[in-house]
């Protein structure tokens, strides 16, 4: 199947969570104990049994009508194309970027060492301390992979959110951003297979939990394109000349008197 | 006594024999060192995917990842061993800095070698490296088996130190290996059982021989 994308239109989100409970129907995702905290942000965070969250912020509104601005945003995994959780983990099959472009974990593989968790720009990954494993958006792999398109999108009331083929969703989100006077997100060249329009009175700054600058961790690049393969030039280059040297000058040998034999001349 | 080869360790008698280790020298050597591979080879199957073969010889992914904090807390504790017993004598006097310009002439021949004490420069060197790296490694360690509880900034830095870490050591490592075993044979009997030949002493540790064995009575050198 090809490289598929979705589209996430705040300017049309009403925050009425549909997506948030088709996500867990579907995924059979337990229920949560929630606490009030004077926020319509229920849960209060994406966890292990939470996979996608429509946060809720409040902004001053320049509008003279009225004082507090909504801002809903549905967040989950953004499935980036040059996904640093996929390069930072360690057990393969664990974590996948699907042909789709879907970045899907598979417990199975997961030995729950928490380097995806670290390495995601965008915080999502969650670990369980008792499954010892991580869970995240899977993009509804097991859906699209059927011609069907995520069960948020599916149970999304305002068609906020919208998933097709990349080239299909790109032209919308292009037209749509001309249309209301928007943006997109991420918009510093960052590639991911979710994107956000986001309306013209509200900043990327102004959602909680959103990166301004997502990118791919400088530290994950140092260690993975240079010392990485560092390690393995270093120990195979010393070995190596360790070889050298022996065939060359031989062992260091000192005989019974004290007196050293650089080689077995004599 | 019969004239052995040349190069072979022939074994002398008694009085030829000095002992240049203690039991708990050679004992932490072990660990600090059974434990550090025992990391390595782990930690390298979890970094590189084209070498299942090694998780595989471990158990699968999941119990080396287990392998290898286990054996990386054993090398912490090692450390912590060795790290007061020996930075005494690893500390650098006068004519280190000469020996390591000729490497001693262990690498190439070399006239004019400043003696060297129990622990020649580049062992000395090997001990700080393994010092500093070491711990970094065991830190960096630590906090990336308990990544959620540091700030995420804590986190992506340990685990670049802790790969910046193994390059260092493992690379000096097999320096290590390599003099202390077939380039200087009969070197590895110090860290066997510790005896090791006058005539090998009066080579490779000749201000050592001199000041701590020639110096104190010749019956305490057990």
């Amino acid at each position: 199947m090809a490289e598929h994308m979705m589209l996430i239109d705040l300017t049309k989100c009403t925050g009425c969570r549909a997506c948030q409970v088709a996500c867990k129907e579907w995924n059979g995702l337990r229920a949560e104990k929630t606490k009030f905290n004077g926020s319509y942000q229920n849960p209060p965070d994406l966890s292990y049994d939470t996979w996608t969250l429509v946060r809720f912020d409040e902004m001053k509104s320049e509008n003279s009508l009225k004082k507090v601005e909504w801002l809903m945003r549905k967040e989950g995994c953004m499935h980036c194309v040059d996904a640093p959780c996929v390069q930072a983990c360690p057990s393969p099959g664990a974590l996948v970027k699907t042909p789709e472009g879907a970045v899907v974990h598979n417990p199975k593989y997961c030995i729950g060492c928490k380097a995806c968790v670290v390495a995601c720009p965008f915080d999502i990954p969650r670990y369980s301390p008792q499954e010892e494993k991580i869970a995240k958006c899977t993009l509804c792999y097991d859906r699209i992979t059927e011609g069907k398109v995520p069960a948020c999108v599916e149970a999304c009331t305002t068609g906020c959110l919208e998933f097709g083929p990349k080239e299909d969703i790109i032209a919308r989100a292009k037209a749509r951003i001309k249309e209301v006077d928007a943006s997109l997100y991420p918009n510093n060249g960052y590639e991911t297979h979710v994107i956000y329009i986001v309306p013209k009175y509200a900043k990327v700054e102004e959602y909680s939990h959103l990166n301004p600058d997502p990118k791919v961790p400088s530290t994950e690049l140092w260690w993975k394109n240079l010392f990485k393969p560092l390690t393995l030039i270093g120990m195979g280059g010393v070995a190596g000349l360790a070889a050298l040297h022996y065939l060359i000058k031989g062992p260091h040998r000192v005989d019974d008197k004290g007196t050293e034999g650089g080689d077995d001349n004599g | 006594m019969t004239r052995e080869p040349k190069g072979v360790m022939i074994m002398a008698s008694k009085e030829d024999m000095v002992r240049i280790t203690d039991a708990q020298e050679r004992i932490t050597h072990w660990i600090l060192a059974g434990s550090f591979l025992i990391a390595l080879i782990t930690g390298l199957g979890l970094m590189y995917h084209h070498w299942s073969i090694i998780p595989t010889i471990f158990g699968g992914y999941y119990a080396s990842k287990w392998i290898h904090i286990f054996s990386g807390v054993m090398f912490g504790l090692s450390l912590v061993m060795a790290i007061p017993m020996w930075w005494k004598e690893c500390l650098f006097v006068e004519g280190d800095g000469k020996w390591i310009m000729k490497a001693g002439g262990y690498l190439w021949d070399a006239e004019d070698i400043p003696p060297a004490g129990k622990f020649n420069a580049g062992q000395k060197i090997f001990y700080w490296f393994v010092v500093v790296f070491g711990v970094i490694l065991v830190v960096t360690g630590l906090i990336m088996a308990n990544a959620l509880s540091f700030p995420v900034v804590v986190a992506r830095w340990a685990f670049m130190l802790h790969a910046m870490s193994v390059f260092v050591l493992a690379s000096f490592l097999m320096v290590h290996i390599y003099l202390g075993t077939i380039g200087n044979p009969g070197t590895i009997q110090a860290m066997l059982h510790g005896w090791v030949t006058r005539a090998w002493a009066s080579v490779h540790c000749p201000r050592w021989l001199e000041e701590k064995v020639d110096n104190t009575s010749s019956s305490s050198n057990s």
